[in-house]
């Protein structure tokens, strides 16, 4: 489980977070929407507890899988070292990963399907690819939570097809409380059970997806006229999505 | 071997770089071995080659012998110590650069930015000044050099906090602050003899070198290094971004402060015997990054392993090339700066081509 | 044999030997500068004093106990480097003239960088300076309008220029030809009888400038010490050195002299220091006790100093007992005598000789008192 209880964070006089409250327990997921400087980053490292919160609290446990939007490094080490250094909390201070650190590292990249460049130089990944080296990081800390901040800003829509897919089947599982940031509703429609609205007057939308990303919140959540349409997806099924009616946009 | 060897730096699994880290660690240990060996047998007073390579199989067979000859005393006395003491100390400051780097995230840091050396060097001029020689000068080098990180860690921490930044300047403003005072030093020191003796003790040397000397600071130096080389991988995490850090179980601030302790506990030892010896903690690092990469399992032990050859050679220039010693800080900078722009430029040159 | 001072006034002033350097003493063109004196200094400037000067600053160590022989009391020396000032206080001098201690010694650092102000203060006729030192350490003497006589150190040559350029500058002529005659005459006696010394019996010394610290010797050329240590008939085990230069260990064995002479800087240097080395302790010199610490006098024996013959004999005496048979001590209190006016007790000679320490060296014992 993890969540904020009534949390405030200022920086200065300006109060970016406001007595926010949400939790996601073992089993569900999270999308925290909002347009770019809502404090959808600032939430989420308040609740990692990267951010001092002014007031309220937060739950969480010790170790997170967390993933960050870039990783800013300048080693040059293998993608396998990357993801192995999700063991570090299980090794402590002056232990060494050992063989099985390895395998629990190689699993995780087997499962985000990062597998066949394990032995890469991450700085030479593509930024789609190290997300998922990122993401078998945060697998490989074994922890029940899940966070990524912004994980589909900087790909391209194949590799924003590519992780959502991951995402939900991570979901599927059942298996971990999964929190992700996002300025696209339709990531939330895509991987979510719930959405976090960082509304523009300072409150919040907390509920599941199929109540709160609807034209109407979200209308009010970016200051666009929204339209929901469904459409079928490459199974033949149909999926919700919705749509920006940008003004000067028209037919044919 | 191989197997061994890449088992003991501490990554499991088959990998293509592998043989090439191995080849390159055997070529770092033979270096480290004949530089030894070299240095051990040059020197001023003419010791024949097979003489010098007997008394040291006498030293290291039957250390309790008595020592009578000038030659044995010379090899045993003067030249064993001084070599095993550079190297200890060559290493030391090799391992410390290598660990701030990457805690620094920043691979220009060298061991001075925490205000070590410079408090060390104030200690060592305080005494020299009063007149204290031998092991009360070196717990005054020592003490003022952890005076001095703490002075550091004192100001860097605002709000209960402490930014990598705010160490920096800290450090620079702690180092300022000591190096002007050891500038007032000299200002008042007796030209005739304490001047001379701090600026000579300034430039760093191991011509002092004792077994006594060695006892005093291979702890420091030993349990430092040995201390770092065990939070290798440790260091591969703290080199991460902070908040990918913590999220990994990381307690940054406070793992931290131990690395910095070490450090201040390596150099402390090291200025403690030899005084400031520039240009190793910041050159070696990068030199090793180059043969056998990033990874701080196996870039730490190249450090030190390179670190202490290189002081080892640098030190026998010192002591053989003329009659008169030739201060270490002297031939680091000359040898140390040109390396270091050679390897700057290839690293932002590789920068750019990606 | 003792070579006593020469009756000044009575004999014909010697030319020295200046090398290359100019000193010119310019007599008055006109009756009202009578008493000016106008000499060249060691820097090639012209100083020039309307009288003779009653108030003398030495920034340079050494000239402070010169200007107090020369004077034969501390009257005229009105500041002075602290180096100085604690060697005086703490030396045989401070028993002389106790209120030497009294002379200000804020008038410079002792890296010689001076204090204008506190020097403008003790209101200076003349100032010495070092004339090696740097444009930035004079300047502010001769823009603050301060008379300053720059000098040189180095060689006997030196010493005698400057020794006289300060003699004429505080009018004391008689004194300081005695003084430099003295000089001349040990010099000569040393000179004529080491000529016959064949150089493998000149024994090889070894000065060390600094040693607990560091390590330091120095090459002949321009070194006092080492040129002293040459003309009582020794040869400089560390010639092949340029300049004052810190050494190993390994290199003195290397070199293995005959002799050790300690310098008389470190308070805490003594000979035992050589014997318990492992190294040096295996050399010649401290095989045969010939390890000695230089005498502490009227200044440090080891630096020029109105002393130096007597430091000439003692290392003559110690480096050839069976060529120089000097009364060193017959010979330090006639000296005492006339630099200072002082009568030596022999407690004091053995104060200054370090009987205490070296007294059981090899040749000391005939600097024993009778």
């Amino acid at each position: 489980m993890i969540g904020l209880s009534h949390a405030t964070v200022r920086f200065g006089a300006r109060t970016v977070v406001d007595r926010l409250s949400f939790s996601v327990p073992i089993g569900r997921s999270l999308a925290i929407l909002g347009p770019n400087g809502r404090g959808k980053t600032t939430a989420l490292r308040a609740m990692l507890g990267f951010q001092r919160l002014h007031a309220g609290s937060r739950t969480a446990p010790s170790i997170v899988g967390y993933v960050p939007q870039v990783s800013v490094n300048n080693q040059r080490l293998r993608a396998i070292d990357i993801a192995v250094m999700g063991r570090a909390a299980h090794l402590g201070l002056f232990r060494q990963p050992g063989d099985e650190d390895y395998a629990v590292a190689r699993t995780a990249l087997n499962r985000t399907g990062a597998a066949g460049y394990a032995e890469q130089p991450f700085d030479r990944l593509s930024g789609g690819e190290r997300q998922l080296v990122l993401l078998a990081r945060a697998l490989a800390t074994g922890s029940e939570v899940l966070v990524l901040d912004e994980p589909a800003a900087a790909l391209d829509l194949h590799n924003q097809e590519r992780l959502l897919v991951l995402l939900e089947s991570l979901r599927q599982e059942r298996h971990k409380a999964i929190v992700f940031t996002t300025h696209d509703p339709n990531h939330a429609l895509a991987a979510a059970d719930d959405a976090l609205l960082m509304m523009p007057d300072g409150s919040a939308l907390f509920g599941p997806v199929a109540e709160t990303v609807a034209p109407a919140h979200l209308e009010r959540l970016y200051g666009v006229p929204m339209r929901t349409v469904e459409l079928s997806g490459p199974a033949g099924a149909l999926h919700r999505a919705v749509l920006p009616a940008f003004a000067g946009a028209r037919a044919g | 071997m191989s197997e061994g060897l890449a088992a003991r730096n501490g990554i499991p699994g088959g990998t293509p770089t592998w043989t090439r880290t191995t080849l390159v660690f055997a070529a770092l240990l033979a270096l480290l071995a004949v530089s030894l060996l070299v240095s051990l047998c040059a020197g001023r007073f003419g010791v024949p080659v097979t003489r010098a390579l007997a008394l040291i199989w006498q030293g290291l067979t039957d250390p309790s012998a008595p020592m009578q000859a000038m030659d044995e005393r010379i090899v045993l006395l003067v030249r064993v110590p001084r070599v095993v003491l550079a190297a200890l100390a060559g290493g030391g400051l090799a391992v410390c650069g290598a660990a701030l780097q990457g805690v620094f995230r920043n691979p220009l840091v060298s061991p001075d930015i925490l205000g070590i050396s410079q408090g060390a060097a104030l200690g060592g001029a305080l005494a020299i000044m009063l007149g204290i020689w031998g092991f009360p000068l070196i717990a005054m080098v020592f003490v003022a050099g952890m005076v001095a990180l703490v002075l550091v860690g004192f100001l860097a921490r605002v709000s209960g906090r402490t930014e990598t930044v705010t160490v920096i300047l800290s450090g620079l403003v702690v180092s300022s602050v000591f190096a002007a005072v050891v500038s007032l030093l000299q200002f008042v020191a007796d030209p005739e003899t304490s001047l001379p003796a701090i600026v000579y003790w300034l430039m760093g040397s191991f011509s002092s070198a004792t077994w006594e000397r060695v006892l005093i600071a291979s702890p420091g130096l030993i349990l430092g290094a040995a201390l770092l080389w065990s939070l290798r991988f440790r260091l591969n995490v703290l080199a991460l971004d902070e908040a990918e850090a913590k999220s990994l179980g990381v307690r940054t601030e406070r793992e931290r402060w131990l690395i910095f302790a070490l450090v201040a506990v390596i150099v402390g030892s090291q200025v403690a015997v030899s005084g400031i010896i520039g240009w190793i903690g910041i050159v070696i690092p990068h030199a090793a990054r180059l043969l056998v990469g990033h990874d701080h399992r196996v870039m730490l032990p190249a450090s030190i392993l390179l670190g202490a050859a290189f002081t080892t050679i640098i030190d026998t220039l010192a002591r053989t090339a003329t009659a008169a010693e030739i201060p270490l800080g002297v031939i680091t900078a000359l040898v140390g700066a040109p390396i270091f722009a050679v390897l700057l430029r290839r690293h932002y040159r590789e920068r750019s081509d990606r | 044999m003792t070579i006593g001072f020469p009756k000044a006034a009575t004999r014909v002033r010697k030319v020295l030997p200046f090398m290359g350097l100019a000193l010119v003493f310019a007599l008055a063109a006109h009756p009202a500068g009578a008493q000016e004196v106008v000499f060249t200094d060691q820097a090639n400037r012209e100083v020039r004093l309307p009288k003779p000067a009653d108030r003398v600053v030495s920034i340079v160590i050494p000239m402070a106990s010169n200007l107090i022989a020369l004077d034969g009391g501390t009257k005229k020396l009105v500041g002075m480097n602290p180096t100085a000032k604690s060697a005086v206080t703490q030396g045989i001098l401070g028993k002389i003239f106790p209120e030497a201690k009294d002379i200000p010694s804020d008038v410079t650092s002792p890296s010689f960088v001076p204090n204008v102000e506190a020097l403008a203060a003790v209101n200076p006729e003349l100032v010495v300076q070092w004339g090696d030192i740097g444009e930035e350490k004079v300047a502010p003497l001769t823009n603050a309008g301060l008379t300053t006589m720059l000098i040189l150190y180095g060689t006997e040559e030196l010493t005698q220029g400057y020794m006289t350029m300060a003699g004429k500058a505080i009018g004391q002529n008689e004194r300081l030809k005695a003084l430099i005659d003295w000089r001349d005459a040990v010099r000569k006696d040393l000179a004529a009888k080491t000529a016959f010394i064949p150089e493998d019996k000149k024994p090889r010394a070894l000065y060390l400038q600094r040693a607990l610290t560091d390590l330091a010797a120095s090459g002949t050329k321009g070194n006092y010490t080492e040129w002293s240590i040459e003309l009582a008939g020794g040869r400089n085990a560390a010639a092949e050195l340029v300049g004052t230069v810190t050494i190993n260990k390994e290199q003195v064995a290397a070199w293995n002299p005959d002799v050790i002479f300690l310098n008389a800087f470190e308070a805490e240097l003594d000979p035992s220091w050589v014997y318990k080395d492992p190294i040096l302790s295996l050399t010649n010199a401290a095989k045969n006790h010939k390890v000695y610490k230089l005498p502490l006098g009227g200044y440090r024996w080891d630096p020029p100093s109105q002393e130096s013959p007597l430091s000439w004999m003692w290392m003559a005496n110690l480096l050839h007992p069976d060529v120089f048979h000097y009364d060193l001590r017959a010979e330090m209190k006639k000296a005492y005598k006339t630099l200072y006016h002082y009568d030596l007790a022999d407690a004091d000679i053995d104060g200054v000789l370090w009987t205490a320490s070296q007294g059981d060296a090899a040749n000391y014992a005939q600097f024993k008192a009778n």
